[in-house]
């Protein structure tokens, strides 16, 4: 199935997914209208800095050694697993495989905030929506051709595609 | 091929499910005392609360029996296992033939052992019937008593103070949650759930209820007096393994289940809430009554019972409660007796927040997050994986703790951790 990959080698941590997600995931759609939004719109993607105690509320900078002082990041978000954990633990039957497309999918209506889902996730891909109690996660951007967070990333680390092409590219660069 | 399921639960319909996926046409046939199956027991308090209606409550669609070929019967208990002819005695007599047999019986609600509990208006709360029920005598309740203090009875407590009702909650043990988290947490939580306008009392137990045929007050350590119109029982639950063990299959304190959740009948198999089956952060039997346990023991052994040789890793303790925006959860061993572990606690009571690790070792044998749950899923992983985290310990308490913590150990690790997902994520280190 085609889902977002990460190439950690390229990613610097600039967070231009994060905001471009949670913008794709507001109301308006735009960034300066977004942010007044209530409740605020949540990411659902998330550079994560992998060596080094950095707090995520810093954002990344440049070492005097000319370093990112993130080290080495990855951008992580839902991977749409095939045996997916947070469907099996599911109390609701609101999360789910999508059986056509294998994208493990998220239905508000029946959500009950149980987060039984979170609890499951191997790698802290869920959100709360606190207000309405529900989770939030990546759901590969239905309105667009790319994903929003694809689309924003200036270093090319994201991709979207199957593993196989993700695996292609990897050689040809 | 005929295929019977004993229980129409959570282990019982994916079980179903599984079977359906590789045995397209045998016969399968589902036998529940209960006359509504396919709902989400789960979702009982939810439904009770008032928090969602009874379209939500449903964990599969009307035609599920229908569209997975599946003959049913409801309503009719099975009494009798006759493991030497293959046969099931139903309680109107029938009988009925099996190839392959899943023993999915669940578990009942314990019953308090105090004087007048048959008295009207007392309830456990373990079906939609008792909810059912619950709700239909609400208009004339006002107090509420729950007794025990564990994720059913707080769960109950928290639906009837959403129904405006005023609820005392007595826990016999020194702390709430008693089974779940440790002392650290659940004061936390108590408190907040006591500032939201619930009563608890811990430390103290019902020890009659009396009424003359309806409940109308307790008699709390034989002194005080606490009038109520509904007493609900939450002192958790045990297997239902009564059917399997006069027949002869080998029981302990549930059936047991082996690394494919077989009984010790080769055409028998135990999955839910009624088995006790392999689990990760012992390392011995036990039984996890939890959904997510039942769901997945049913899976695997619906496969095995078609021929496929899908073996069972075990369960996780588990847990996520939420109440009044507090949510917390646990994960394996929560408070370990002996000194062989060893803890690490962080909490800031000012933003109620609590998290604890608990290692053997340097291995994660268990966690509890609160008011701080996002990234507990990940400690799961550890404890499931069992690898070695003395690298990251003190990292994990923090508020930056997250997956691209945990990248180079998933890296780096021998024995390779179990879902084909961390390798993606891994690629390009
Ligand atoms: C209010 C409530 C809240 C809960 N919340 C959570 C939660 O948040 N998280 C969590 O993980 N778990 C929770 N649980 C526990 C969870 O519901 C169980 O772990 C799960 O339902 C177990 O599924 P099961 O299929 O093994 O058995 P059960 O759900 O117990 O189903 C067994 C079925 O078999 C039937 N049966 C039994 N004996 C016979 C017989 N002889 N003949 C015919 N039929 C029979 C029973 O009537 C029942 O329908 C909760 C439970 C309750 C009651
Ligand atoms: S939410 Fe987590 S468990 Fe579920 S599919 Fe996504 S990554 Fe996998
Ligand atoms: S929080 Fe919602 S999606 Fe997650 S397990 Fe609960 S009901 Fe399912």
């Amino acid at each position: 199935m085609k889902k977002i990959y990460c190439d950690i080698k390229k990613c610097i941590g600039c967070r231009a997914c994060e905001i471009a997600c949670a913008v794709e995931h507001s109301k308006s759609k735009k960034l300066d209208e977004a942010i007044k939004e209530r409740p605020l719109p949540i990411k659902r993607r998330k550079a994560e800095s992998i060596e080094g105690d950095v707090p995520r509320s810093k954002f990344p900078k440049i070492t005097e050694a000319g370093n990112l002082e993130w080290g080495i990041v990855i951008s992580t978000g839902c991977h749409h697993c095939e045996d997916a954990p947070c469907v099996a633990a599911c109390m609701s039957s609101a999360m789910y495989k999508d059986k056509k497309t294998g994208q493990t999918k998220h239905d508000e209506e029946k959500c009950v905030g149980c987060w039984m889902c979170i609890m499951s996730c191997p790698f802290g891909a869920l959100s709360r929506q606190k207000q309405d109690k529900i989770i939030v996660k990546c759901d590969l951007c239905p309105d667009r051709d790319i994903p929003a967070c694809v689309e924003a990333c200036q270093t090319a680390a994201l991709f979207l595609g199957t593993e196989k092409e993700f695996k292609k590219k990897l050689c040809n660069t | 091929m005929q295929y019977v399921i004993i229980g129409s639960s959570a282990a019982g319909i994916n079980a179903i499910e599984a079977i359906r996926s590789k045995d397209k046409k045998s016969k399968i046939v589902v036998l529940s005392d209960e006359k509504t199956p396919l709902y989400s027991r789960c979702l009982i308090s939810y439904f009770l609360a008032g928090t969602i209606d009874e379209k939500k409550i449903w964990y599969r669609s009307e035609n599920f029996f229908k569209e997975n070929k599946v003959d049913t019967v409801l309503g009719v208990r099975a009494e009798k296992i006759d493991t030497d002819k293959k046969e099931i005695t139903l309680a109107n007599k029938e009988k009925i033939k099996f190839d392959k047999l899943l023993i999915a019986t669940g578990a009942s609600a314990k019953m308090e052992s105090v004087k007048g509990v048959d008295k009207k208006g007392v309830f456990p709360l373990r079906t939609i019937e008792h909810a059912l029920e619950m709700q239909s005598m609400l208009g004339r309740v006002k107090q509420v008593a729950v007794l025990g203090g564990g994720l059913v009875g707080l769960r109950a407590a928290y639906a009837l103070k959403n129904r405006g009702k005023e609820v005392t909650v007595f826990v016999r043990s020194p702390q709430i949650l008693s089974q779940i988290i440790d002392k650290g947490s659940a004061d936390i939580m108590q408190a907040h759930i006591e500032e939201k306008g619930i009563k608890i009392k811990t430390g103290s137990a019902a020890t009659e209820i009396k009424g003359s045929d309806s409940v109308k007050n307790l008699i709390i350590d034989n002194r005080s007096e606490y009038p109520c119109e509904l007493v609900i029982i939450g002192k958790g639950v045990s297997p239902n393994i009564a059917i399997a063990k006069d027949a002869g299959i080998k029981t302990n304190w549930g059936i047991l289940a082996d690394g494919f959740l077989k009984t010790d009948n080769k055409d028998i198999f135990a999955a839910g809430d009624v088995a006790e089956a392999h689990d990760i952060a012992l390392e011995e039997n036990s039984i996890n009554a939890i959904w997510p346990a039942a769901c997945e023991q049913g899976r695997i052994a619906g496969l095995n019972m078609t021929g496929e040789k899908e073996s069972y890793e075990g369960s996780l303790a588990m847990n996520s409660l939420e109440f009044f925006g507090l949510p917390v959860i646990s994960i394996g061993i929560t408070k370990p007796k002996k000194d062989i572990y060893e803890e690490l606690i962080k909490k800031d009571e000012n933003r109620k927040i609590y998290k604890k690790i608990v290692l053997r070792n340097g291995i994660i044998v268990g966690a509890i997050t609160l008011n701080a749950v996002e990234t507990i899923g990940i400690l799961g992983t550890l404890i499931k994986n069992k690898v070695d985290v003395s690298a990251i310990k003190d990292t994990i308490l923090e508020d930056h703790f997250n997956y691209g913590k945990i990248v180079n150990i998933v890296k780096n690790s021998k024995q390779g951790f179990k879902q084909k997902e961390f390798k993606e994520t891994t690629m390009t280190l």
